[in-house]
């Protein structure tokens, strides 16, 4: 569990909170979305990797055609395995998280831990893991050092978020709203409220995500928490840049360094 | 399968049909999912929800329906003697109706205002528009954008009774991507919104509800056939695409070992052709709306393209409790082809004026198969689960005729 916490600790001595971002694998190909994460990984301090389904049920519009892109350019898990090993030659200090759906990790098996352990992954979200899953997902991921980070929603019970913070490691994901990704957000003083609470029962960082499309959003957001995940937004400048890589490139750089410096802290 | 069945007590309490089912949906969902367990497990057994749900199933539905003697196909067919249980009759044309007025009243005692459903062929749409209609509650229905087109007149009868009607166009624009939008709409909304599945699928408690809702048919059946035969049945037959009229029909048999359950799946163009809609019999299981259930897929866990001439079995899952029932033997599943179906479905409209539903018609074409290898004495039911007045368009292109 070493870069995940290492970049949290990185992100504090500069003074700053932790910047995440996320970003398709195979969108629009493969090659493509590899030179999009070597952007990434120099301005942010964790990337997350999505995995397309066929069938991403917590995504709004946005990234769903992502998935869909990805899809028929024909990725594959083996294909973002190797992806994650070369971004690994690039870049060895920061943390790489995959965040996908239960089905397509599933259909892995058993070998599915060691695969991404040997590609350089350090951790996993699974938009649909069930609590009575977890604690396998857990320890079967802390025997070799990974870690598993859990979502907690607006509608999680106080109770549920005890129990949902014993399997998790590296950190929490707050999702700001009720709604799918890259929606508004609505409500600041219920994210506020509990992500105190949360962090209240964990000594794991919290981070806020889901909404976080404009600077000032992720300035607020991120002084109430430990960190802010960027995800929508980055699809959004792909998209209207045609997925033309050095207009790409040039604009997710300007814009990845405006959030680097809104999550300063002042 | 013997201490299994006589125990049969599913789901457990996580929601498990052995290692089906369960509750794979984001966080922000699960609280819903427990709200609705819960008041469901309360409510069930109170005796005045019980008598509102009869009385509605009785003067709004049309209960109970009759188990009709299907004596000229029976001749035709020379073999065992084939009963329909006529769900077609019930009010909106199929059973899905038995499923919406008993969680219309579930989310009036939540105090939901918005009602959403997901619909494949159009007959949970309007089952669930005409619920809405009746109780003065907003309803939204997502449709896949190819299914709109396919069940135009489905679609426009949603309209006339107040439901609006969103077209899907991702992924395939079939039911399965109506069923991800009404997620998504659900969990934007999830406060004053209940979300009404048709089928016996999705996340823990829907497989369980939807289930018990339509196990009303089976009950019927169950009194019917002692007085008319003296005993059950000794077969009975049902199509199963997410499974609902089936798992309906089965579900108070289970027990009665005697009886013979099968389900008959979509096997499109054939099942070697890879285009169709046959979880249980070419499928693994995998991960799919919330539950763990056979789904056809590929090596990677992506979810395939589905295909059937009926709309309403062209769906790549299927309930949790049909997954564990195969597991178990205690039902035997079997598919039969579009084309099939289509001749099933032209023979009892010529021989016994009835034009059942294009998803029924499947059920139908194993009787069709199967019949003359069974004794004279052997009495089949089939679930006559839906009419086929919503599948003029697709049975006439099929046929080569344009209106």
């Amino acid at each position: 569990m070493g870069r995940i916490k290492d970049s949290f600790e990185r992100a504090k001595n500069q003074e700053s909170k932790t910047l995440i971002t996320y970003y398709v694998a195979g969108d629009n190909n493969l090659n493509f979305s590899k030179k999009v994460f070597l952007k990434l990984l120099s301005y942010a301090d964790i990337i997350e990797i999505g995995v397309p389904f066929s069938d991403p049920m917590a995504e709004g519009s946005v990234i769903q055609r992502s998935h869909e892109r990805a899809l028929s350019s024909d990725i594959t898990f083996k294909k973002i395995l190797s992806l994650v090993n070369k971004l690994r030659v690039h870049n060895q200090d920061k943390p790489i998280v995959l965040m996908g759906y239960m089905n397509n990790f599933l259909s892995q098996g058993e070998s599915l831990f060691k695969k991404i352990k040997n590609a350089g992954v350090d951790g996993l979200i699974i938009v649909d893991l069930p609590y009575e899953e977890s604690e396998f997902f857990y320890n079967k991921l802390k025997d070799i050092d990974l870690d598993l980070i859990r979502l907690i929603s607006p509608t999680t019970p106080k109770k549920t978020i005890e129990k949902i913070v014993k399997f998790s490691s590296g950190f929490l994901y707050y999702v700001s709203f009720r709604g799918v990704t890259g929606a508004k957000l609505s409500n600041f003083k219920e994210v506020q409220d509990n992500v105190k609470y949360i962090k209240s029962k964990t000594k794991l960082p919290v981070v806020v995500g889901f909404g976080i499309k404009e600077g000032e959003i992720a300035q607020k957001m991120s002084k109430i928490s430990d960190g802010v995940v960027i995800g929508s937004r980055l699809i959004d400048i792909v998209q209207q840049n045609n997925f033309r890589l050095n207009d790409s490139l040039k604009f997710l750089e300007k814009s990845l360094k405006k959030f680097r410096r809104d999550v300063r802290k002042k | 399968m013997t201490n299994k069945t006589n125990n049969y007590n599913y789901p457990d309490k996580n929601g498990r049909f052995g290692s089906f089912g369960g509750r794979y949906v984001s966080e922000t969902l699960i609280s819903a999912l427990e709200e609705l367990e819960s008041l469901y497990k309360k409510i069930k057994n109170d005796k005045k929800f019980q008598e509102e749900l009869t009385n509605d199933l009785q003067t709004f539905v049309g209960r109970p329906s009759p188990l009709y003697f299907a004596k000229r196909w029976t001749d035709k067919l020379n073999g065992a003697k084939v009963f329909l249980k006529r769900e077609d009759l019930n009010h909106t044309g199929a059973h899905k109706i038995n499923n919406t007025v008993g969680q219309v009243l579930l989310a009036k005692k939540m105090g939901k205002k918005r009602i959403i459903a997901e619909t494949g062929a159009g007959q949970h749409g309007v089952a669930t528009a005409a619920v809405c209609a009746r109780h003065g509650i907003e309803c939204i229905i997502f449709m896949g954008s190819e299914d709109i087109e396919r069940q135009a007149q489905n679609v426009y009868r949603m309209k006339l009774m107040g439901a609006e009607v969103c077209p899907v166009s991702s992924g395939t624009s079939t039911l399965k991507d109506a069923m991800n939008e009404a997620m998504r709409d659900w969990v934007s909304y999830i406060d004053d919104t209940h979300y009404i599945i048709g089928s016996v699928a999705g996340p823990h408690p829907y497989p369980m509800i939807v289930r018990d809702f339509n196990s009303i048919v089976g009950t019927e059946l169950k009194k019917q056939s002692k007085i008319l035969f003296g005993k059950y049945p000794d077969k009975i037959v049902a199509c199963v695409g997410g499974g609902s009229n089936a798992m309906g029909i089965f579900y108070p048999f289970i027990k009665d070992k005697e009886v013979d359950l099968i389900g008959v799946e979509a096997a499109g163009s054939g099942l070697s052709s890879g285009k169709h809609a046959a979880p249980l019999s070419d499928g693994s299981p995998g991960v799919l709306h919330g539950m763990k259930t056979y789904l056809m897929q590929n090596s990677d866990g992506q979810i395939l393209g589905t295909h059937s001439v009926s709309a309403g079995l062209d769906y790549p899952g299927v309930g949790p409790e049909h997954s564990f029932l195969k597991d178990m033997g205690r039902v035997h599943y079997e598919a039969a082809t579009d084309k099939e179906a289509l001749k099933a479905f032209h023979d009892l409209s010529r021989v016994e004026g009835i034009m059942p539903a294009l998803e029924t018609s499947h059920a139908l074409a194993w009787v069709s198969k199967n019949a003359k290898k069974l004794k004279k004495s052997d009495i089949v039911v089939v679930n006559l689960s839906g009419r086929g007045d919503k599948d003029m368009q697709s049975v006439a292109k099929a046929d080569g005729i344009n209106f």
